[in-house]
């Protein structure tokens, strides 16, 4: 296949040059990392975790405990006893949600138990409460099966206004997203699935938008059948784009309803075995080369290892097509190469390189708005409500294949959606508590602006200590 | 047993459910390459579920040897599943039964289903039920007085297939390896 504008240089060799100059950077990266981690543990030891409860109300004497503890307090659990929906109101329930784990698939690190993952529930537990000032409490657990991990976080569900799960094993991960979401009354949300999915689908609107397509009439590639691509399958699907040009690729090849592996994905991923039977390949078989020939989409969430898109298969697909390389920390195609071998719009997981795709965008605004609305649940509605508001929140700005997504530093966007999934959930009649857009907006941005202001009081008045300068590296040969 | 016609509305259970989107017939030696790797995907499906079930190397040559064997044999049933209209000469399933002398017990004569196997995109829709009120009725002609189902112990889908269409379990089989 030609390319569409004349150029000096061959685009093979461009490509080539480009993807050195990638892997030197992806080596410079790795060098950035370590040194990150080893900054990591000496912070972690110095300020001995990451977060910490603080008191919301005065504490005059210890008189005023009469009022928050004993005798007070009794008549505050009688009142929920009465009626259990107060504990919304009497308590910090209707802002207070768990990060459960098992440890099972924490980062890229796979299965480290609940112990290690404890530090990353806190970071994101940070995350939680800086961009969406939402009060997240760590819980990592240690238990033997899906059934156990359900009947756990179901036991410790009255405490809270929302379950986050995060860090499970895929497949295990669909059925005890499911099996919660049904037992139930709060929402629960997994954000390998739904928050990566809806990072990619609202960045896929504004990819489909820029290149003069639209999500009923493309034809779309999905490389890996992971917890994140099995969801955007769905949701792609929910949005209207046909089932017969939706081609999802794993290891084995095309997922097509006759492959030899469906008896057993029935039994052991259901959820995968669902999305083969209705897409069926997007009648195509083979591997990934033959799924790519005049497609105009490719969604990769598959292995962090440069190449395994290649030019050739971006030089196969459409004209001007979209590709979104999601491996972290390192893309299936480094993005050079990928525009280089003619890709219109280029997204990736990582904050170096234009148009991340990246679940903070997406998670502490859904819980904000679900939070706000005492939501009982997060239908995808409620998902797909998140990312489009997302796309909006870009092509406020002005789309451009570098601009596809707002990044972290366009806050302004983050209120909104909380919002739209507010006013969803009111839509939905799963809203305990119907606000209308205004006042959702309003409490969003009062609530989501607030921890900013508490870390700066903290730093002032020196409770939370400066960041110690010392450099790891020199602190070791010392 | 008479063919099948593809409108074949039995009528217990699954009301609401259109004609299914199969055909049942006898199956003949000319089908037997699009079922035997229909009889082996389900009996590698079988592995799923207990290593005493693994699948030997030469399954292939049993399958077909056995098949054959049974087309012709008039204590067996094969029936072949077509697909319908753009699907009508593509084999997507087969069933096969054999007709089993009780020694001890009545009625006498068993009907026992010993494989059902459909493609995953033409399950569901009233698709089992059909197949199995097909082959029960066959069965019944060849003087079946009851229907029994073998399928391995853990298959929970099975189970609940045959349960909720009245089977229960009869004859228990436990084995261990030696």
């Amino acid at each position: 296949m030609t390319q569409g504008s004349p150029s000096r240089v061959d685009p093979d060799r461009a490509a080539r040059r480009k993807a050195r100059r990638g892997a030197a950077a992806a080596a410079r990266s790795e060098d950035r990392t370590d040194l990150l981690g080893e900054r990591a543990i000496e912070l972690s030891r110095y300020f001995g975790g990451k977060i910490e409860t603080v008191p919301k109300v005065p504490v005059r004497s210890l008189e005023d405990f009469a009022l928050w503890y004993t005798p007070g307090v009794a008549a505050v659990s009688r009142a929920i006893r009465a009626d259990p929906e107060r504990s919304f109101d009497l308590t910090g329930r209707w802002n207070t949600i768990a990060i459960v784990t098992d440890g099972s698939r924490v980062l890229g690190l796979g299965d480290i138990g609940p112990q290690a993952a404890l530090p990353v529930m806190e970071g994101k537990a940070l995350l939680f409460k800086v961009l969406g000032g939402v009060d997240a409490i760590p819980i990592p657990i240690q238990v033997g099966s899906a059934d156990a991990f359900i009947a756990t976080v179901e036991a410790m569900a009255p405490a809270f206004g929302g379950i986050n799960l995060e860090d499970i094993a895929s497949p295990k991960c669909f059925g005890i997203l499911e099996e919660l979401s049904k037992r139930l009354s709060i929402p629960v949300w997994h954000d390998d699935q739904l928050g990566t999915a809806a990072a990619t689908v609202a960045g896929l609107l504004n990819a489909l938008e820029l290149t003069h397509r639209s999500v009923r009439t493309a034809r779309t590639v999905l490389l890996g059948a992971g917890a994140a691509n099995l969801v955007t399958a769905r949701l792609l699907l929910a949005l209207g784009h046909p089932a017969r040009q939706l081609t999802l690729v794993d290891q084995k090849g095309v997922l097509h309803a006759e492959r030899e592996d469906l008896d057993e994905l029935e039994l052991h991923n259901p959820w995968k075995y669902r999305i083969a039977l209705a897409t069926n390949g997007g009648n195509r078989t083979g591997d990934l080369a033959a799924a790519l020939e005049g497609a105009d989409v490719l969604v990769a969430a598959s292995t962090p290892r440069p190449g395994t898109v290649r030019p050739e298969h971006v030089r196969a697909m459409a004209k001007d097509p979209v590709v979104f390389a999601l491996a972290n920390p390192l893309p299936e195609i480094w993005p050079e190469v990928a525009r280089a071998a003619g890709a219109a719009v280029v997204a990736t997981g990582r904050s170096d390189f234009p148009n991340q795709v990246n679940n903070s965008l997406i998670f502490p605004a859904v819980f904000r708005g679900v939070l706000d609305a005492r939501a009982r649940s997060i239908p995808d509605e409620v998902v797909l409500a998140a990312a489009r508001e997302l796309a909006r929140g870009a092509a406020r700005k002005g789309l451009s294949a570098d601009h596809l997504l707002p990044t972290m530093e366009e806050p302004e966007v983050f209120p909104r959606i909380a919002a739209a999934v507010g006013d969803t959930a009111v839509r939905l009649g799963i809203a305990r508590r119907r606000l209308s857009h205004d006042e959702f907006l309003a409490r969003a941005r009062t609530l989501m602006g607030r921890p900013a202001r508490l870390v700066r009081a903290l730093a002032r008045a020196r409770l939370t200590p400066p960041m110690p300068r010392t450099l790891p590296r020199r602190r070791r040969t010392r | 047993m008479s063919d099948h016609g593809e409108r074949g509305s039995r009528s217990s259970g699954s009301g609401d459910a259109p004609s299914p989107p199969i055909h049942l017939r006898p199956a003949r030696e000319a089908d037997l390459p699009s079922i035997v790797p229909l009889l082996l995907r389900l009996k590698r499906l079988n592995e799923e579920f207990d290593p005493l079930l693994k699948v030997r190397d030469d399954a292939e040559q049993q399958a077909r040897a056995i098949l054959k064997a049974d087309i012709a044999n008039p204590k067996a049933i094969v029936l072949a599943a077509e697909g319908v209209g753009a699907d009508r000469d593509k084999v997507v399933g087969f069933v096969r039964a054999h007709i089993r002398e009780r020694a001890f017990y009545a009625p006498e004569h068993e009907g026992v289903i010993l494989d059902i196997y459909l493609l995953p995109l033409y399950r569901r829709r009233g698709v089992g039920e059909f197949v199995l009120g097909e082959i029960t009725t066959a069965l019944k002609a060849k003087g079946a007085g009851i229907v029994t189902a073998e399928f391995p112990a853990q298959n929970e889908i099975a189970n609940r297939f045959y349960t909720k269409r009245g089977f229960r379990p009869i004859t228990a089989v436990q084995a261990r390896s030696l």
